[in-house]
């Protein structure tokens, strides 16, 4: 105890600079953990969480005999899946690609530009994807047209939807994964490089046979970090392109759209904590599996 | 008889190769094109239809080239009240959010990374166990709006973002790198904790302080999540959640009330003209700062 005092009052200052941050955490990561605690009770908003009466597991029975579980759990495990595949397949082959581009200025300006969608919001994004695809006034259904093919209802369509979405992630996020693995393959050995050409290996063998090889460990923990958050949606994503069209929700519907519904919409408090705490602890088996597949593969990228 | 067959085979071979390799770099080529046009085609596409005249967007849709072009959408913008207010709430947000959001995390992350520090294990794992276990969006929902207060006020959009662990991390990945001499010798000439850090360290950290500091400017100026919680009052709409509301059908006219001047109903160009206010500065800034976001990208997910 006495140590304690000595080392707090040896390190005032260093602690001091902590205490902000260590507020923030507290009040935004910490306390908010006890609204789990509604998912086992009947919220009113009358008696606060503390007043309100148990409720034992039934939020949790009325969730998961409700036809949406399934639905929901399967389309964020789904998506996330496809974006998740889709996004390293083409940040992939951008990354190679631009590596073999010995122009320095053509490099740097297609780099900008694929980097370029990252920035802007989903909201945005939104917008873009309304542009393309709406029923009367999308480009993609004036083209159809203008070639002598029916429009497409594509926002009374779910079945597509999986796939624009994919779509859009490409465009949104391969440029940015791509510039981080363009940076890891800036830090291979030119050595190998120079070998493979002395045995007279074409670009195409090198780009196969040592830039792929070589990128493995970077590739198996972006994805890794992908499966570790399966089971968290990206809102922003989903909920800034298809927002409140329910006629999509067949295929579009995540787990973090539908608690967000719950909360605000039905103002079903209770029912939104039991989801979000079972999305919680399933992200966590999740995260747990990730770190120990991790471990297996490459202990000094893991977790924990 | 045998050399002169075989040296012209193997030229042959040669220019086989040599040809090959040249309609790789081609395809690449092309590749990258035309994947960097379908990132810029989204943008363009807003920008050129902004300025389409709404008699032109009524006939061809989007189109890629309008058939008339106005200056209308902006001016009926500009002469509203209420792009201006959200401007304004967007960019103190972002200019307060970010300055104090730096200060916040540099400092904690720098209390993180110090070998002076005994409980660095446990502050580590306290602040990266939230990123692994959510602490849920109905305790945070109830936190803001009914423990804090700040429902309909301007701090909902500042406070829950003030420090991101990832970027503390980011920042503790970077102190690490230095050589721990610095801050010994400090120490021995007897300068506090304080001192140290301002006079020797903030001056080295200023490459990871403006990449951060970038990170969450993007952050605070795309964010909506905040926003679609915890505003209903028009007069706190950030830019995001002003789109948002354009995009959603909501009539323009129900943006009226607390004296905003858009009284017209909603024409296709005022939102495009909004959705191009609104990316302009990102869009401007961006060749400026993209090399920063690059060096961060490269610090945070190499190193882990």
């Amino acid at each position: 105890m006495k140590r304690l005092a000595k080392d707090f009052a040896r390190n005032r200052h260093l602690y001091a600079m902590a205490v902000p941050g260590i507020v923030f955490l507290v009040v935004f990561s910490y306390i908010p953990l006890a609204g789990h605690i509604l998912a086992f009770k009947n919220f009113q908003i009358g008696r606060g969480i503390w007043g309100s009466e148990w409720a034992g597991l039934n939020n949790f029975r009325f969730f998961f005999s409700s036809r949406d579980w399934m639905p929901v759990t399967l389309n964020t495990l789904y998506l996330n899946a496809m974006f998740i595949v889709f996004e390293m397949a083409f940040a992939l082959l951008i990354a190679i690609f631009l590596n073999e581009i010995r122009l320095r200025w053509f490099k740097r300006t297609i780099q900008s530009v694929v980097f370029l969608p990252y920035f802007i919001s989903w909201i945005v994004v939104g917008y873009m994807t309304f542009i393309l695809f709406n029923n009367s006034d999308g480009l993609l259904n004036h083209a159809l047209l203008r070639v002598g093919l029916r429009a497409v209802d594509w926002y009374q369509t779910p079945w597509v939807w999986p796939i624009i979405l994919t779509l859009v992630r490409i465009w949104k996020s391969a440029g940015y994964l791509s510039i981080i693995l363009l940076a890891a393959i800036a830090g291979l050995s030119t050595d190998y490089y120079e070998s493979a050409r002395l045995d007279g290996a074409s670009r195409l063998q090198q780009m196969r046979h040592i830039t792929l090889p070589l990128l493995k460990p970077q590739i198996i923990i972006l994805v890794l970090l992908g499966v570790g958050r399966i089971f968290y949606g990206d809102f922003g994503m989903i909920y800034g392109i298809v927002g409140d069209n329910g006629i999509l929700f067949p295929t579009t519907d995540v787990i973090d759209t539908y608690s967000y519904r719950a909360l605000r919409q039905l103002g079903d408090f209770s029912m939104s904590s039991a989801i979000v705490l079972y999305q919680s602890v399933m992200g966590l088996i999740a995260v747990v599996a990730f770190n120990g597949i991790v471990r297996r593969i490459d202990p000094d990228s893991r977790l924990f | 008889m045998d050399r002169p067959i075989a040296s012209s085979a193997s030229g042959r071979l040669r220019w086989r190769a040599g040809m090959s390799e040249k309609m790789l770099v081609m395809l690449i080529c092309s590749f990258l094109i035309a994947f960097s046009l379908i990132c810029l085609f989204p943008f363009w596409l807003m920008v050129v239809n902004s300025f389409a005249a709404d008699k032109s967007l009524a006939i061809d849709g989007y189109a890629a080239w309008p058939s008339s072009f106005t200056l209308e959408s902006y001016r009926f913008l500009l002469q509203g009240k209420q792009i201006f207010t959200s401007y304004g709430v967007t960019a103190s947000a972002t200019a307060a959010g970010t300055a104090a959001g730096v200060a916040i995390t540099a400092l904690f992350a720098y209390v993180l990374a110090n070998p002076k520090n005994r409980y660095r294990g446990f502050l580590s794992f306290m602040t990266y166990a939230p990123m692994i276990f959510g602490s849920g969006l109905v305790g945070f929902y109830l936190l803001v709006v009914r423990w804090l207060h700040l429902k309909d006020t301007w701090w909902a959009l500042v406070l829950p973002y003030l420090m991101n662990p990832f970027f503390a991390f980011i920042f503790v990945s970077f102190y690490r790198s230095l050589p721990y001499e610095l801050n010994e010798s400090a120490t021995v000439d007897g300068a506090n904790e304080w001192v140290i850090f301002f006079k020797i360290i903030r001056p080295v950290s200023t490459p990871v302080i403006a990449t951060i500091g970038l990170f969450y400017a993007l952050q605070y100026w795309n964010d909506w999540w905040l926003s679609l919680l915890f505003i209903d009052h028009s007069d706190l709409y950030p830019l995001q959640l002003l789109l948002r509301q354009l995009m959603s059908q909501m009539q323009l006219s129900s943006l009226n009330h607390g004296g905003n001047v858009l009284t017209l109903p909603p024409a296709e160009g005022v939102k495009l003209a909004t959705v191009c206010l609104t990316i302009g500065p990102i869009i401007f800034a961006y060749p400026l700062v993209q090399k920063y976001f690059v060096k961060g990208l490269t610090l945070g997910s190499v190193k882990g």
